[in-house]
This record gives structure tokens, C-alpha cells and sequence, in this order.
């Protein structure tokens, strides 16, 4: 079976550094990047199973590159993290397509089990 | 203190924050103030007191004596008018009698008629003068009364001596020769006692005449006195009353115009204008204090705004914190001892990270009182660009700052023009699209004294007709709950205070421009006179540097 791949999109170092090695012990293949404009050439070249990307960032935000994401990649799922959570930025997240939505700071199972999930609803998508 | 802390880093952090907020520079300002407005209050009364009560009374006082001078003038000259008459009258009827007396006498020597009335009338005239003599030696001296009655008394003996002389029945030449020798003295006696009586008359018609004239100068020369005593006293009295409301109305205008230096003593006395000048100290430490309770409250509510963008900016650090903490926890065994350190160390960093985000707001929020010092402008609007920083992630805007080099400084209060430019920057932010960029651009202003801020931002606009209401009190374009309408109103008062202005210019669907311009710091006297010769219209010419 082809391992899973987990893009994960955050300009705070620390998100990607910290989720990096908990994931892939996990069992996932795991590619960071903090800004969106390396993200973005990277999703010219693959769509990842599962996006995690911040909201708030400098050039493209969250919700235009989960829009990219959607367009691209449209059986991909794409969960946001946001320190900025309110209620119409996470109701338009999931207009978008996200597929969950959730706010900082949040503890690292709270990421696994997203991420669980929504492997689970991406290889369906494919299926 | 006998607080216990949980570090020894916590108490010390404590104790420098309790130093920080120390009396030095805020209550040393405060007593400035507090000493200021005593000083005046004791200058004030000081002077000796010269009340418009005293003034007003002594002014008719003044003028109730001179009255009472005149009127005791007049009746002293028309008693005198009213004795010269009564005298007049006498010496009329002495004239009368002696006129008599030598008709009858130029009877007796023309027809032979009896001499008895002529005695008669002489006797009348010599008791006319004795009963009469006081007020005849006033008038005539005791020198010529005595003569009058001599040529009397010589009249009267002529007169006897003929009498005597008829009674004894003379006849012949020796009759005739003393009898034409006491006729030729009796003509010569009754001359001079005519003469006597009519020089009386006519001197004392004279008199009588300058009398009459006196009582007509006194009267013309007083009035005219009167008038021009009247005419110097209304306008001491209306000069009085009017400068010094003159005066007042300049002092309200100051009030107004945000300068509450108390008011200091212009005269070298004091009087009801004094209370009034008291009265007004008092009010402008009110408004002072009103103004400072406004500021803060506007200051907390900007602190408000800001507070949301702090508090979604703390949850970065805080996330990193506890992924960090989470990853801590559940690897630690298989983490290494390097992994382990990089990792506390991240947390230690986080942490000051999450301070530098509350302690900018906490710095701002504080409340301290107003204090001048020489700022960098460049510098205060970076630190408030800092402050609005998460405001502006939040709402996803760009902000440029740009500077004409080495500005020079500017005289004023950090926090209250931060709070000036962080309420601009904030309206600027709430006008503009999504995506879009606001500008705030530091440059000499067109007065080589001064400096503009300008704080561009390219939203909606403001539309010309609501243009010159923005600066109102309680005016406002937000919503419901969303804005006090005080923003600018306490803007422009604090930069009003600065000796500065705002002016704004807008068009519809362009953008705003909103200019700041204050005062640098080599001419703070100039402050207050600069002030008042710019009038506060809203205009402003185009936007862009002007270096």
C-alpha cells in the first residue's frame, strides 16, 4: 500500500518541526513548508492525501491555498489550523472544502486523529 | 512586599514593574500642574482688592459730595442775592428820605415852608441807618458808616441851627447872612449825603449784579465739571468692565482651544472679576481632569480593539508551547539529550515571545499623566505599527511606513500621540478592502516648523458631505456598539494640545488622507502662537511626500 503523504503548511517553525516526527511514526510521509508561495510549487508538482495548513500568512493566506488545494487536488483533504479562529472564517473554510477546521493551540493527538480521518476520507475519495 | 513569588526572575520582574510605575515622571507632572494652578490661585489673591462695588459707589459718592457743593454754593449766593435785595431796598428808602428831606429843605429856602418835616425825614433816615447799622457797616466798613452818620449828624445840626434860628425870630441882615450861611453848608451837606446814598445804591446794584452772575457761573462751570467728571468716570468704569470681559472671552477661547494653563494676574488689584478668574481655575482643573478620564477611557477602548488581535496572535506561541510540551511528554524517553534541550529552549523562547505580544498592549494601556519630552516620530509611529501589528495580520492589510531622513524631533506626549496615530491607523484599517495597503508617510510639513504625518489609506472614502462632521463629538459611520464617535474628537484634542492640527482630505471610492501635523521641538514657545493664527478647517492638499 502507498504510504500517505502529509503536506503541512505553517509560517510558525515550531508546528512543522513538532508534527514532522510525531506523524511519521505514525506511518505517514511528511513534507513542511512555512511559506505558501514553496507550498504552492510544490502542488504544481504531487497533491499530498492530506493538507495542514495555517490561515494567516504572508503572500497566498490559508484560505486561498486551500482553495489551490481544492482545485488541484480535489480529492484531497485539507484540515485548517488557525490561532485566528472565528466562526466565519471556519464556516467558510468548510464552504471551501476544508475538511476540518481546527484552532490553536491544540494538542498533537488532536492533529493525529484529524489526520487519521481524513486519510481514511481521501483514499475513499480515490476509491 | 510580602508577596510570595514563584521565581526569583517573577519577584524581581515585579519589582521592576512597580519601579516603572513609580512617581517620577507622572506625578511630578501632576504636581506641576497642581502647583501651577496654586500658584496662580495665590497670585491671585494677593493684590489688594479694589471691587467694582467700591468703584461704583465712590463714583457717586464723588458725585453726591460735588452735588451737595454746588447746591450749598447756590443757596449760600442766593441768601447773599436775597441780603444785597433786602439791602438794596434799605438803602432805596435812606435815598428816598434823604431825597425828602432836601425837597422840603429847597421848600423852606424857596417858599419859606416849615422846616419841621424836613427834621422829620433827616430823623427818619438817621434812624433808618441806626436800626439798620450792623448790616450797613458790613456792606459800607465801619469808615464810611461813621461818615454817613457825620454828614448826618452835621445835616441834622444844620437843620437845628435854622430851626433855632427861625424860633427866635431873627429878622434883618445878621438873620440873613447866617442863614445864607448855614443854606450854602445845608446844600453842601444834603449833596454829599445824596451823593453818599446814590454811590451806595449803585455799588451795591453792582454787587447784587455780580452776585446774580456768580450763581450763573457756578452753575454753567459745575455742570460743565459734572460732565466731563462723569464722562472720565463711565469710561474708567466701562473700561474696566469691558477689557476685562474682553479678557475672559480670550481666556475661553483658550480654554477651548485645549491650552488649561491656569489664569494669572493681569491687574495689580482684585475684585469681582477675581472670583470670576477663580471660578474659571477651578473649571479648567475639572476639565483638565474630564479630558484626562476621556483620553484614558478612549485609550481603554483602543486597548479593547487591540486586544482581540492580541489575544489570536498569543495562540501561535502558545501552540508552539504546547506541541512542544505534548511531544515532551509523550517522547521523552526516546528523545536524545540535544532534542530534548532545543526543545525547552523553544518553550523558554515562546514564552518570551508570548510577553513581547501582552507587554507592548500592557505598556500602552497604562495610564499615566501627560508629559513632554522630544520624540522621534519615525520611532513612535514604528512602536505604534507594532502595537496595531496583529490588528493588521488580523485583517489581512499591508502597512508601509516611510521617512524623509533625519527628521528632526518632536515636542509632545509618547502615549498620547501614540494613541492619535493608533486610532488613525485602526479607522484606517476598518476603512480599508481586504488585501489592500495603508501608507503613513513622515515628512516636513509645508511650515518649515513643523512635521506631517500622513496616514493613507485606499478604501471607501468619505463622502464630502459628512466630511467636515468627523471630527465632531459622537459623530460616527460604524455601527451600532462599534464606535464611541470620540476617536478623533479626542484626537484632535490631544493633537490640538501639541499645538498641532488634523486635517483630512477624501474622495469617494479613493480613499482618505488623514494629516497630522505637530510642532518640532526647537520652538516649543511658539507653541500656543502658532495655534491660535491656524484656523481648523478640514482641507488639505495632495497627498505624497513633499521633501
Amino acid at each position: 500500500m502507498k504510504e500517505t503523504t502529509v503536506c503541512i503548511l505553517d509560517d510558525e517553525p515550531i508546528v512543522g518541526d513538532r508534527l514532522k516526527p510525531e506523524l511519521e511514526d505514525d506511518g505517514y510521509s511528511v513534507e513542511v513548508f512555512t511559506d505558501s508561495a514553496s507550498a504552492l510549487n510544490r502542488l504544481d508538482e504531487t497533491c499530498f492525501d492530506v493538507f495542514i495548513t495555517d490561515l494567516k500568512m504572508e503572500g497566498v493566506d490559508g484560505m486561498g491555498f486551500l482553495e489551490k488545494v481544492k482545485e488541484k487536488c480535489p480529492d484531497s483533504e485539507v484540515i485548517v489550523i488557525t490561532g485566528y479562529g472565528t466562526l466565519e472564517s471556519a464556516r467558510e473554510a468548510l464552504i471551501k472544502g476544508a475538511y476540518d477546521f481546527i484552532t490553536k493551540p491544540f494538542r498533537i493527538g488532536e492533529i493525529r486523529a484529524a489526520v487519521k480521518k481524513a486519510k481514511k476520507r481521501a483514499k475513499r475519495n480515490i476509491a | 512586599m510580602n508577596q510570595i513569588y514563584d521565581s526569583p526572575d517573577e519577584a524581581r520582574q515585579v519589582a521592576e514593574a512597580d519601579t516603572q510605575m513609580g512617581p517620577d515622571p507622572e506625578v511630578a507632572g501632576r504636581y506641576e500642574r497642581i502647583r501651577a494652578a496654586e500658584e496662580a490661585h495665590r497670585a491671585l489673591l494677593a493684590r489688594p482688592r479694589f471691587s467694582l462695588h467700591l468703584q461704583i459707589y465712590l463714583g457717586f459718592f464723588l458725585i453726591f459730595l460735588f452735588v451737595l457743593g454746588i447746591s450749598v454754593a447756590l443757596v449760600v449766593n442766593m441768601y447773599s442775592v436775597e441780603n444785597r435785595l433786602r439791602f438794596l431796598e434799605l438803602v432805596n428808602e435812606y435815598v428816598v428820605q434823604i431825597d425828602q428831606t432836601r425837597r422840603f429843605e429847597k421848600n423852606y429856602f424857596l417858599y419859606g415852608t416849615n422846616l419841621k418835616d424836613a427834621v422829620e425825614n433827616i430823623y427818619q433816615a438817621k434812624d433808618l441807618l441806626n436800626r439798620n447799622a450792623e448790616e450797613i457797616g458790613k456792606v459800607m466798613g465801619k469808615a464810611g458808616q461813621s461818615r454817613v452818620l457825620q454828614n448826618i449828624k452835621i445835616y441834622g445840626d444844620l437843620l437845628q441851627r435854622l430851626e433855632k434860628l427861625e424860633q427866635q425870630g431873627m429878622r434883618g441882615a445878621d438873620y440873613q447872612r447866617v442863614k445864607n450861611e448855614i443854606e450854602l453848608q445845608l446844600r453842601e451837606s444834603g449833596h454829599r449825603l445824596l451823593s453818599l446814598g446814590q454811590d451806595l445804591t449803585k455799588r451795591e446794584k453792582k454787587s447784587l449784579t455780580d452776585a446774580i452772575a456768580h450763581s450763573r457761573y457756578i452753575t454753567i462751570y459745575s455742570l460743565i465739571f459734572l460732565l466731563i467728571f462723569l464722562g472720565v468716570y463711565a469710561f474708567f468704569l466701562g473700561a474696566r468692565i469691558l477689557r476685562t470681559i474682553k479678557r475672559f472671552s480670550n481666556y475661553a477661547q483658550r480654554i477651548a482651544s485645549g491650552d488649561y494653563t491656569p489664569i494669572t494676574p493681569a491687574r495689580g488689584y482684585r475684585d469681582e472679576f477675581t472670583d470670576l478668574a477663580l471660578a474659571f481655575n477651578h473649571m479648567i482643573q475639572e476639565l483638565e481632569n474630564r479630558e484626562a478620564v476621556l483620553i484614558q477611557s478612549h485609550k481603554m477602548r483602543a486597548v479593547g480593539t487591540l486586544t482581540a488581535g492580541v489575544a489570536h496572535e498569543l495562540n501561535n506561541p502558545l501552540n508552539n508551547i504546547t506541541l512542544t510540551a505534548d511531544m515532551l511528554l509523550e517522547d521523552y524517553d526516546s528523545l536524545d539529550d540535544e532534542e530534548r534541550k532545543e526543545m525547552i529552549t523553544d518553550v523558554v523562547n515562546e514564552t518570551a515571545r508570548s510577553k513581547k505580544i501582552i507587554s507592548n498592549l500592557l505598556d500602552f494601556a497604562r495610564e499615566s499623566s501627560s508629559q513632554l519630552e522630544p520624540l522621534d516620530l519615525v520611532q513612535l509611529l514604528q512602536e505604534t505599527i507594532d502595537l496595531a501589528s496583529n490588528q493588521i495580520k488580523l485583517s489581512g492589510i499591508k502597512i508601509e511606513l516611510q521617512a524623509t531622513d533625519n527628521l528632526p524631533r518632536i515636542h509632545g506626549d509618547i502615549q498620547q500621540l501614540e494613541q492619535v496615530f493608533l486610532n488613525l491607523i485602526l479607522n484606517a484599517i476598518d476603512a480599508s478592502p481586504k488585501g489592500s495597503k495603508i501608507q503613513v508617510i513622515i515628512v516636513p510639513a509645508d511650515d518649515p516648523h513643523y512635521l506631517a504625518v500622513k496616514i493613507i489609506d485606499f478604501g471607501s472614502g468619505i463622502p464630502c458631505n459628512i466630511l467636515n462632521s468627523i471630527f465632531d463629538p459622537f459623530f460616527t459611520t460604524k455601527g451600532k456598539g462599534k464606535g464611541t464617535g470620540l476617536g478623533l474628537c479626542v484626537s484632535q484634542g490631544i493633537v490640538g494640545k501639541h499645538g498641532g492640527r488634523i486635517r483630512v482630505s477624501s474622495r469617494e471610492g479613493a480613499g482618505s488622507t488623514f494629516t497630522v501635523t505637530l510642532p518640532i521641538t526647537t520652538i516649543p514657545a511658539e507653541i500656543g502662537a502658532a495655534t491660535d493664527s491656524r484656523s481648523n478647517i478640514s482641507s488639505f492638499g495632495s497627498p505624497g511626500p513633499q521633501a
